[in-house]
Order: structure tokens, then C-alpha cells, then sequence
């Protein structure tokens, strides 16, 4: 009979061990999913980046004016390349290029002859593609980092957080560059 | 979608002559049930009372003879209603269809294929009897659409005690199953189911929601009407996502608003499949009401429509994709 406290306690603790543990790996792997999502981002950022020297080159031949557009995006382009950089600088560059990119196919409308060739418009896709990739991956980048942030702000989630280091992680939010964006999409559908 | 007013002037100029034609056929029809149902009563009446009265051979000679006619009468208004009911479909429903959209043809007595009810993985019951009819197929725009009447029936046979074989069939879907070319590409599954767990019981119901092993991972998007109402299963996080953009969840949650019906959609294998529940049988004429009345074609008209017109709600036709 005596032994009743004993077990009792002992129960206690492993099942306080076993509910400190799922709680941990629900964390590792929260931080994981954001980690995953981002590299879903990156592979299509790093596809967008194949497909600009082409789009630039073509679109060059029609449109020699906008040399300091071309500039731009090729400047990015190639601190993109360099790669490094954190996680909030490389979502920060992308959101740029999204902008540069849709500033370009604005000026497309004063170029009927590029609008055209169907070379520049298998690329207009391609391009009206992945950034639609790309947002739907930033989208789903976003969800994670809210389900990892919610964890580690949460009691009692929270608490564990602390003790292993984990930090909120940065939204990867629109800048004003993507909202033009959509009026790209809203202009090729006339 | 057309106007209401566009509707009318297409029911008074080409609708009305046909639809007085058929309501002709139709009050016959309906009297012959009257007659016939007058003279079911009348027999049973007489064989009570003579029954009563015994009234020997001449009784059981009228009985014999009333119970043939009645018979006969009978095959011949199921013959004359099959009759009635197709000219119906030929020149009313396939009229409106045509209003909807010319390109669009029509097979009163064909349904959807079954590969395709099972191609959009939204019902996962095992279906042990598939049929429908009015099977709408064509290209409205750039876009491949075909839908149909459809009732699928799951078997369940059960043996009591003694030994006895129940049969007994439940239905897993009977409405309007439609399916589109999507104007993207993409790869997997993802399904958009009505929202039961998490509109009732709220974060409960969203813990069960991911207990759901069958359909793939949960999908948690960003718009909180959609999500009210609906639950998105998929095999993958981003093209769950590059489907679902915000301005597609908000049509779907409109569209779902405006049947007021229940509302299952999927996407697979680059189409995209809505099946939109209901009870009645669609696209009937009616027997014992007039034909010619706008409110009723027009009641047929919003149910085409509801399926002829996904090509514009979701706005398949816009193609700036590397889909062509």
C-alpha cells in the first residue's frame, strides 16, 4: 500500500517528460517547416533569376529607352546571385525584383511590335507564373512562420522556446513593388 | 451571366409558342392521371360493395375488366409522360442551353463518366451504383467544361438473425457535378470540402480537422470567411496555395453563398471539379402546374447557369499562365 505515492509520482513525471517532449518536437518541427518553406521560396526565386537575362535581352531590342530599368534589374540580379545574406534580406531582395519585374512588363505596353513577338510572350508567361508560384510559396512561407510564432509566444510552448533560444521569425510581407505588380496582371487581361 | 431582362425577351419570342404546345400535352397527361385515379377509386368502391352485397358473377367480371383497363391506362401514361418528358428536355432545356452558351451540346440521357466522378478523389465512399442524365458538354471561351446530373449510391448488405439479406442503398451524392479545364498547371491534389468540424466547434473542430489522415495535409489558409466554410486538404503546401489564390477564395465563398447548397470542389489532374448537392431531380417538367410560367424556367435557367457559368465565375478564361 505504501508503495502507492511512489507510483503515483513516478507517473507523474514520465508523464510530464513525455508531454515536455512532444511539446519540444512540435517546436523543432515548426521551426523546420518554416525553414522548409523558405527553401519552396528560394528554389522559385532562383527559377525567376534563370528566366530574367532572357526576358531583359529581349525586351532590350524593342525597347532601348528604359536602359536604367535594365540596369536595375540586372544590378539586383546579380546581388541576388552573390547569394549570403539572411533570410529577411533575401525575401526583401525578392520583393524588389517582383516590383522591377513589373515595372518592365508596364512599359511593354508602349511597345506594340514586342507585344508581338511570341518569344517575349511565352516569356510574359512564364514570368506571370512564377510569380504567382512565388507568392503562393510566400504565402505558404507566411503561414508557417504565424504557426511557429504562435507556438513560441504561447504558454506553454513558450516557456521551452526560452530555455532552447527560439526566437519570432520575420513575415515576408508585400512591398509596395508586388502591388504594382497586380496591375500588370489587371493590364494583360484587357 | 444574362440579365434578367434578356431572359424574359428570350422566354416571350422563341420559349412561349413550344411551351403552349407542350402544355397541351401536359394537362392531357394529367387528366388521364385524374381519369385514372377516378376510376382506381371507383373500382375499389364497387368491389367493397359488391363484395358486400355479393353480388356474384357480373361483379367479378366488371372488377376484371376495370382492373385491365386501369392497367393498360396505366402503361399507356408512362408511355405518353417518357414521350412528353423528352420533347421537354429537346426543346426547353436544350433551348436554354443554348441561350447560355452556343457552343455548349447536349445529351438529355448521357451522364458525366464515372473516371471523372472518381478522377476528383472528393468522395472517397466506394460507389456501388453511378447514373444521372442531362449531360452538358463544350467550350465556352478557351475553356473545356462538361457537366451532368449525377447520383452516386453506396451498398450496405446486412444479415439478421434468422438470416435474411437486407439491401440497402445510401447516397454519397446526387446534384450537379461539374467539370473544367483549370487555366493553370499543376501537379497533385487538393480538395476544398464544406466546413462541418470547424463552423460548429471553432478551434476544437479545426484540432479534428487535422486528424482527417485520408485527405493529405490540412491547409490553413488566410481568408477567415473561407475558412469558415470551407476545409482544404492537399498533397502539397504551395500548389494548395498557387490554386487558392485570394481572389479565387473569394469566388468560391460567394458561389457558396449564392447556391445556399453544399458545396464540394478539387483540383486534379489540371481540371477543376465542383459537385453541388441537391435534392430534386433537375432539369424535370413538372406534371400537375402550368409549363408556361417565366418563374419556372427561370428557376431552370439559374440552375443551368450555376453550372454553365463557373467558366466565368472562376474566370478560367483568363490565360496569362504558361497554360494555353
Amino acid at each position: 500500500m505504501s508503495s502507492f505515492p511512489v507510483l503515483a509520482l513516478f507517473g507523474l513525471l514520465g508523464f510530464c517528460f513525455i508531454v515536455i517532449i512532444i511539446m519540444i518536437n512540435s517546436l523543432i518541427y515548426k521551426k523546420n517547416s518554416v525553414n522548409n518553406s523558405f527553401a519552396t521560396v528560394d528554389v522559385l526565386l532562383k527559377k525567376r533569376y534563370d528566366l530574367i537575362p532572357n526576358l531583359v535581352e529581349t525586351v532590350k531590342g524593342y525597347a532601348a529607352h528604359e536602359a536604367g530599368l535594365f540596369k536595375e534589374i540586372t544590378e539586383l540580379r546579380a546581388r541576388t546571385a552573390a547569394g549570403g545574406g539572411n533570410i529577411p534580406g533575401q525575401l526583401a531582395d525578392a520583393s524588389k525584383m517582383s516590383g522591377l519585374l513589373g515595372r518592365l512588363m508596364l512599359t511593354v505596353e508602349n511597345y506594340p511590335e514586342l507585344k508581338a513577338n511570341e518569344g517575349f510572350l511565352q516569356l510574359q508567361r512564364a514570368i506571370n507564373e512564377i510569380e504567382e508560384q512565388i507568392s503562393a510559396a510566400r504565402r505558404a512561407f507566411n503561414a508557417a512562420v504565424n504557426e511557429y510564432n504562435n507556438a513560441v509566444q504561447m504558454f506553454p510552448t513558450s516557456l521551452l522556446a526560452g530555455m532552447l533560444g527560439y526566437e519570432t521569425k520575420q513575415y515576408f510581407t508585400a512591398s509596395a513593388g508586388d502591388r504594382e505588380n497586380v496591375n500588370v496582371g489587371e493590364i494583360l487581361k484587357k | 451571366m444574362k440579365k434578367d431582362y434578356e431572359l424574359l425577351n428570350f422566354f416571350r419570342e422563341s420559349m412561349l409558342p413550344d411551351l403552349r404546345g407542350l402544355e397541351g400535352k401536359r394537362k392531357a397527361i394529367a387528366n388521364g392521371i385524374w381519369i385514372a385515379a377516378g376510376g382506381l377509386a371507383g373500382l375499389v368502391a364497387f368491389a367493397f360493395l359488391s363484395g358486400a352485397a355479393r353480388l356474384g358473377g357480373y361483379g367479378v367480371f366488371i372488377i376484371i375488366a376495370g382492373a385491365i383497363w386501369l392497367i393498360w391506362s396505366g402503361f399507356s401514361l408512362y408511355g405518353r409522360y417518357s414521350e412528353f418528358k423528352s420533347e421537354f428536355k429537346q426543346e426547353i432545356i436544350f433551348r436554354l442551353i443554348r441561350f447560355i452558351d452556343p457552343g455548349l451540346s447536349y445529351s438529355k440521357d448521357s451522364y458525366l463518366p464515372y473516371p471523372l466522378f472518381l478522377e476528383s478523389n472528393i468522395f472517397l465512399t466506394q460507389v456501388d451504383r453511378y447514373g444521372g442524365d442531362d449531360y452538358v458538354t463544350g467550350k465556352i471561351g478557351e475553356t473545356k467544361l462538361e457537366f451532368s446530373e449525377v447520383h452516386a449510391e453506396h451498398k450496405t448488405e446486412t444479415t439478421d438473425s434468422k438470416g435474411n439479406r437486407q439491401t440497402q442503398w445510401t447516397t454519397i451524392f446526387k446534384g450537379l457535378f461539374i467539370v473544367a479545364d483549370f487555366n493553370k498547371n499543376f501537379t497533385g491534389r487538393t480538395v476544398v470540402l464544406p466546413d462541418i468540424a470547424e463552423g460548429m466547434l471553432g478551434f476544437l473542430g479545426s484540432m479534428i480537422q487535422k486528424l482527417n489522415f485520408a485527405r493529405g495535409q490540412l491547409i490553413k489558409l488566410e481568408d477567415p470567411e473561407f475558412e469558415k466554410l470551407f476545409a482544404v486538404y492537399g498533397d502539397d503546401q504551395v500548389t494548395a496555395r498557387y490554386l487558392l489564390t485570394p481572389g479565387l477564395m473569394q469566388r468560391m465563398t460567394e458561389y457558396k453563398l449564392r447556391t445556399g447548397r453544399n458545396v464540394h470542389f478539387s483540383f486534379a489532374d489540371s481540371k477543376l471539379f465542383i459537385a453541388v448537392s441537391y435534392t430534386k431531380n433537375l432539369f424535370e417538367p413538372r406534371l400537375f402546374g402550368s409549363l408556361v410560367d417565366f418563374n419556372l424556367i427561370k428557376e431552370y435557367y439559374s440552375d443551368l447557369e450555376l453550372a454553365a457559368g463557373v467558366v466565368e465565375e472562376f474566370d478560367l478564361n483568363t490565360r496569362i499562365w504558361t497554360k494555353e
